[in-house]
């Protein structure tokens, strides 16, 4: 199909898909329209920085639909990507990335998940599979996504989400392109033979990267334009530095300074928004929270501090709040910055490192030893592992044995980020208990002199 | 000639490097824990992967020289971490993790052909040097296979189908635990005695798609009365390689024909598209009544790729999913009550893909 036919089918499309998305929020478009409005006209500069990221995200959900808040419509190239797919270059061709697992995770906090996922199950989408990715099933099936352009899809990670991909390419008839990426690449040595493998992994990858950008071209007209693929790669390299400040902060704090369920909200490195202006501002104005935060004359507090591995439940429930009345969640798996700062001479390879290196994409036995390397005293690891997620909730028993080995007290809840239909928080809530004495009592060995331990 | 063997678990193994090292391949398939699973990978693994790593863990497997596992898909990946974990427990020591590209192209070809070598470099620190000429001779041969399986299956496009999906499925079996040429020679002496199937005439003609199937499905299917004609299974079809052209290097020749073989559900992009829309093709080449869609639970590919499956298929003839595991249960009432309509439906419209 040719662009220009595409364009004036999505324009059509997604007129309707956008009343259908208000219909399911229980608003018509104009009532939308108008919330989406008042909303926006608070000034950036009076917004918090969770604010900012959550205006960031309206924003580009209601511009992927060809809706801007106060404004006439105007045509937007739309790329599905696949959750870990970079978004820098897309970015850089003026194209908006929409994000499945995103969009999911949106209906899951607003409680209208369940609805999709009984659609998708009902049409096939098995209950075994992620519910991320059947609540997006359920959203396309009753056609309130936005038709997209041109669909980006990366290997690793995610099977069903690379699968999903397919069957939506099939379901819109739109071209999908996909980015194959080498596994266990951040677990390699430095023998010479592993070395050999990063170069070809990185090439092998940078290559796709440019065939993705030509294709990107050939299905939308647009070109790529390098000074642009530069200036946002530098802000994806500021919006980094400013989080990891945040993070080293956030970490370290006694008292704490942030709210962690708060946090796992921006689940930075699964995020779309990696390279524009706005997200700089956003883990700016984080960082200077932390600071504020910082200097309150609080003082320490001998709450356990936990690690929290996965994502968190999206819909109400009670456990999040549970956990933080007795515990601080200091540190996340998604908001850990796992990647160097990017090349701005050398973006395609630059881009591929980042995607290589992901230690979630390598053996188990390799993560967790880094893990292990990286947790401090006092520190526990809470493990919400939703059993739709293969990859993670597979690794879950070898991880616990060696954390258990390794002296850290680790605790995994089977639970589920969007889907609450098995949610039973009392269940959780003995376990849980008994977690947080182990680490009060590990806080206080930690704390009596060694002769004493030794009686 | 007891030549060690060594095992494999995915038919993106290219196993002619171990032939070529004088190893005798061992395909890890439908005994695959003789009814052990482990625990170490959690209920939500495939029971193919969590059977083979109770195998491994109760001794199964002790008289393997060591494995090689394909990085295929997220339940192989974990049983290499579940192998690696309990290195202490499993005698046979992994080989090498290979690093299989999930798309077809010019790139993922060169990639993969240099984790070959680096599979090769992996078998010659155990075993020794491996030669060019060796590589080439064990690719000359199964490519011989891949001909003699694909004459077979050409035969079963007949209406009057000389062997029953059993026969194949026991062939299949045999071939990934036999003597390349102990296996060639077979297949040939039962090719030259390929007869005549008029018995088989009224019965429903079925393809199977699915990953390592259920042991039992094939006969369960012909037991109630169909007739399995296509199994575009791990332990079918998919074993056949593509036909490349050898004069390439031959690390690259594998490469390449590993990757364009039939696709499993692991394969995306445009080649695993090509797998379902070629579907169509073969369901009438092979003059197809129903098709049934065999997943293991949890094999998140064949899960997801289910109602694709069934959109880019639908209208051509019915289609049956059925979920199960890698066990010899099957729930033959399904089996029977889906065959069963198929020949109601040939006695009153005719052959589906035909009809």
């Amino acid at each position: 199909m040719a662009p220009a036919q595409r364009v004036k089918q999505n324009t059509e499309q997604r007129k309707i898909q956008f009343g259908n998305f208000a219909a399911m929020t229980g608003l018509d478009e104009d009532a939308m329209t108008e919330a989406a409005a008042a909303q926006f006209a608070v000034p950036a500069s009076e917004l918090s920085a969770s604010h900012k990221r959550g205006r960031l995200l309206a924003d580009q959900l209601l511009r992927s639909f060809n809706k801007r808040p106060g404004q006439s419509d105007i045509y937007q190239f739309v790329a599905w990507r696949s959750l870990f797919m970079p978004t820098e270059i897309i970015y850089a061709m003026g194209i908006m990335p929409f994000t499945i697992e995103m969009f999911a995770a949106h209906l899951g906090m607003s409680g209208l998940a369940g609805g999709r996922l009984e659609t998708a199950e009902g049409s096939g989408f098995s209950p075994d599979l992620c519910s991320f990715i059947k609540t997006g099933a359920g959203a396309m099936i009753e056609d309130i996504l936005p038709s997209p352009d041109i669909i980006l899809t990366t290997s690793h990670l995610c099977d069903p989400a690379a699968k999903f991909a397919a069957h939506t390419a099939h379901r819109y008839n739109r071209p999908e392109f996909v980015l194959d990426i080498p596994y266990g690449i951040w677990s390699l040595g430095s023998s010479i033979s592993d070395i050999r493998k990063l170069n070809e992994a990185v090439g092998y990858v940078a290559c796709q990267l440019e065939d993705m950008a030509e294709f990107i071209t050939r299905e939308t007209g647009i070109k790529l334009d390098m000074p642009k693929l530069t200036e946002i790669i530098g802000r994806t390299n500021e919006a980094r530095r400013w989080l990891m400040m945040g993070n080293d902060l956030a970490r370290y704090a006694n008292p704490v300074i942030s709210k962690g369920s708060k946090e796992l909200n921006y689940a930075a490195n699964l995020m779309q928004t990696w390279g524009t202006e706005e997200i700089v501002d956003v883990y700016r104005t984080r960082y200077e929270e932390f600071q504020a935060g910082g200097r309150s004359g609080r003082t320490a507090s001998s709450r356990p501090r936990i690690i929290w591995f996965h994502l968190r439940p999206y819909y109400h429930n009670t456990l999040l709040g549970y956990i933080e009345d007795h515990a601080d969640i200091v540190h996340s798996q998604v908001n850990h910055v796992f990647w160097d700062e990017m090349d701005l001479n050398d973006p395609f390879r630059s881009i591929a490192r980042r995607v290589l290196m992901s230690p979630a994409y390598c053996p188990v036995r390799q993560r967790t030893e880094m893990i292990i390397d990286n947790m401090h005293k006092g520190e526990g690891i809470i493990a919400f592992y939703p059993k739709s997620c293969r990859h993670f909730h597979s690794s879950a028993r070898i991880e616990a044995e060696m954390m258990k080995q390794a002296g850290i007290p680790m605790l995994t809840i089977d639970g589920d980020c969007i889907d609450n239909r098995g949610d039973d928080f009392l269940v959780l809530k003995t376990r849980i208990d008994r977690f947080f004495k182990s680490l009060r009592l590990q806080a206080r060995d930690d704390a009596e002199p060694l002769s004493a331990q030794g009686r | 000639m007891n030549n060690p063997k060594i095992g494999w678990f995915c038919t993106y193994t290219p196993i002619e490097i171990l032939e070529a090292a004088g190893l005798e391949p061992y395909g890890v398939r439908l005994d695959s824990g003789k009814g052990h699973e482990d625990v170490y990978l959690g209920d939500s693994m495939c029971s193919y992967v969590r059977s083979c790593l109770g195998g491994a863990l109760s001794g199964e497997y002790d008289f393997l020289d060591g494995v090689v596992m394909a990085h295929s898909c997220e339940c192989m990946r974990r049983l290499y971490d579940g192998w690696e974990f309990k290195r202490g427990d499993i005698k046979p020591g992994c080989l090498n993790l290979l690093d299989v590209p999930r798309i077809y192209t010019e790139r993922s070809v060169d990639f993969f052909a240099s984790e070959i070598e680096r599979f090769k470099q992996s078998v010659e620190a155990v075993y020794g040097e491996i030669s060019q000429q060796a590589i080439i001779d064990a690719a000359v041969k199964s490519l011989h296979t891949s001909r003699l399986l694909s004459i077979i299956d050409g035969a079963r496009k007949r209406h009057d189908t000389p062997v029953t999906g059993t026969k194949v499925q026991e062939i299949m079996a045999k071939g990934m635990k036999t003597n390349r040429d102990a296996f060639n020679t077979e297949l040939e002496t039962l090719i030259a005695n390929l007869g005549s199937g008029d018995d088989r005439l009224s019965q429903p003609r079925i393809l199977v798609y699915g990953g390592p199937a259920n042991a039992r499905l094939v006969e369960a299917i012909e037991d109630a009365g169909g007739l399995v004609v296509y199994e575009h299974m791990c332990n079918g079809i998919r074993q056949i390689r593509a036909n490349q052209n050898l004069k390439d290097d031959p690390i690259r020749y594998l490469a390449r024909s590993y990757l364009s073989k039939p696709p499993c559900p692991r394969m995306i992009g445009e080649h695993g598209i090509f797998g379902l829309s070629r579907l169509k093709r073969i369901a009438q080449e092979y003059k197809v009544d129903g098709i049934i869609y065999f997943t293991i639970k949890f094999c998140s590919n064949a899960q997801a790729l289910w109602p694709m499956f069934k959109d880019v298929l639908a209208g051509v003839v019915p289609i049956k999913m059925l979920e199960g595991d890698v066990s010899p249960d099957i729930n033959t009432r399904e089996v029977h009550s889906f065959v069963k309509n198929l020949s109601r439906r040939l006695q009153q419209h005719g052959t589906g893909t035909e009809g």
